[in-house]
């Protein structure tokens, strides 16, 4: 593992003293670097998180960003919502009880119910906090 | 004009900028993923609750609907379910409601969660397709216990947990 590492770390130093190059900062500007780093990478996934493709075009050349980390993004994204929805064995006892038990409405709901049929139904009429005097 | 129900749209766009509440990911998924799952991915829709007093209009709340199933699979061992044919469960998942910070304890959260019910059961009585279940995820107790008191009940003990209401019972009425 520590073998695994030190040759790990080897090749990042070697990756971001060629960034470090690149980008015209000095030696001991280390922390510079990764902060600018930070900053492009945040942007990124700021926009890969607003939907949005990442594109580097010149002319008529367009290269699209693939990249593992944009596509778990973008997976996290598409299963915010369970479209299908499996359940553990304890979860499948608890729906089987409540499918069984039939109409027993709390109060509250009755409630609801009858003020989603009455026509004459009107929203709270509301206060705002930071308005109030 | 007082409180009215409208379907976000790109026109809304400036007023999601100025919508607040204690659970940062009910911010950012209005700002960030709503318009897009409603328009562009077509997942699920997402219904404002506009203010509009004397021609300033606010952002009071917001409620998102989605379409989930649940896999017959993995409910095999439900009696009353044995009778019915192999396919999925189908549900209507409630899967955001939120209330702006500054509004919170004046009945707007149940206003919104009784326009997402009505919404779903006319849907199921009267839509092209029906639902059984009534889907939603809680945040943390304080929404569980909101949900406990129109008859949800959890399938799970962390949270986010999962809550369900048989629609059945309620469109036989």
């Amino acid at each position: 593992m520590s073998r695994f590492q030190a040759q790990t770390t080897t090749i990042l130093d070697e990756e971001l003293t060629d960034l470090r190059e690149r980008l015209g900062l000095r030696e001991n500007q280390k922390a510079d670097l990764l902060r600018e780093l930070a900053e492009l990478a945040s942007w990124v996934i700021r926009q890969a998180e607003a939907g949005r493709r990442i594109e580097a075009r010149l002319g008529r050349d367009v290269e699209t960003l693939y990249s593992p980390a944009i596509e778990r993004l973008r997976r996290k994204q598409d299963e915010s919502f369970a479209e299908r929805i499996d359940l553990t064995d304890a979860e499948v006892e608890r729906l089987a009880e409540i499918l069984d038990r039939g109409f027993s409405p709390t109060p509250a709901l009755r409630k609801a119910l009858s003020r989603i049929a009455d026509p004459q139904r009107r929203p709270p009429r509301l206060h705002w906090k930071d308005t109030a005097a | 004009m007082p409180l009215g129900i409208e379907v976000l749209g790109r026109h809304h766009r400036a007023l999601l900028e100025d919508f607040r509440n204690q659970h940062q990911p009910l911010v950012d998924y209005l700002r960030r993923f709503a318009l897009r799952h409603a328009e562009k991915d077509l997942l699920a829709r997402t219904f404002l609750a506009i203010d509009d007093v004397a021609g300033s209009v606010r952002l009071a709340g917001y409620f998102t609907l989605a379409t989930a199933s649940v896999e017959r699979i993995a409910v095999s061992s439900i009696e009353s379910l044995n009778r019915l044919p192999g396919f999925p469960i189908p549900a209507v998942l409630l899967a955001r409601l939120a209330v702006d910070e500054r509004l919170q304890g004046q009945g707007l959260g149940r206003y919104l969660f009784e326009e997402a019910l009505g919404l779903t059961l006319q849907l199921a009585r009267s839509g092209p397709v029906s639902f059984r279940l009534f889907v939603t995820d809680a945040i943390d107790e304080a929404a569980a216990k909101f949900y406990e008191r129109f008859r949800f009940s959890r399938l799970a003990d962390e949270f986010p947990c999962r809550m369900v209401l048989d629609l059945k019972p309620l469109l036989d009425k």
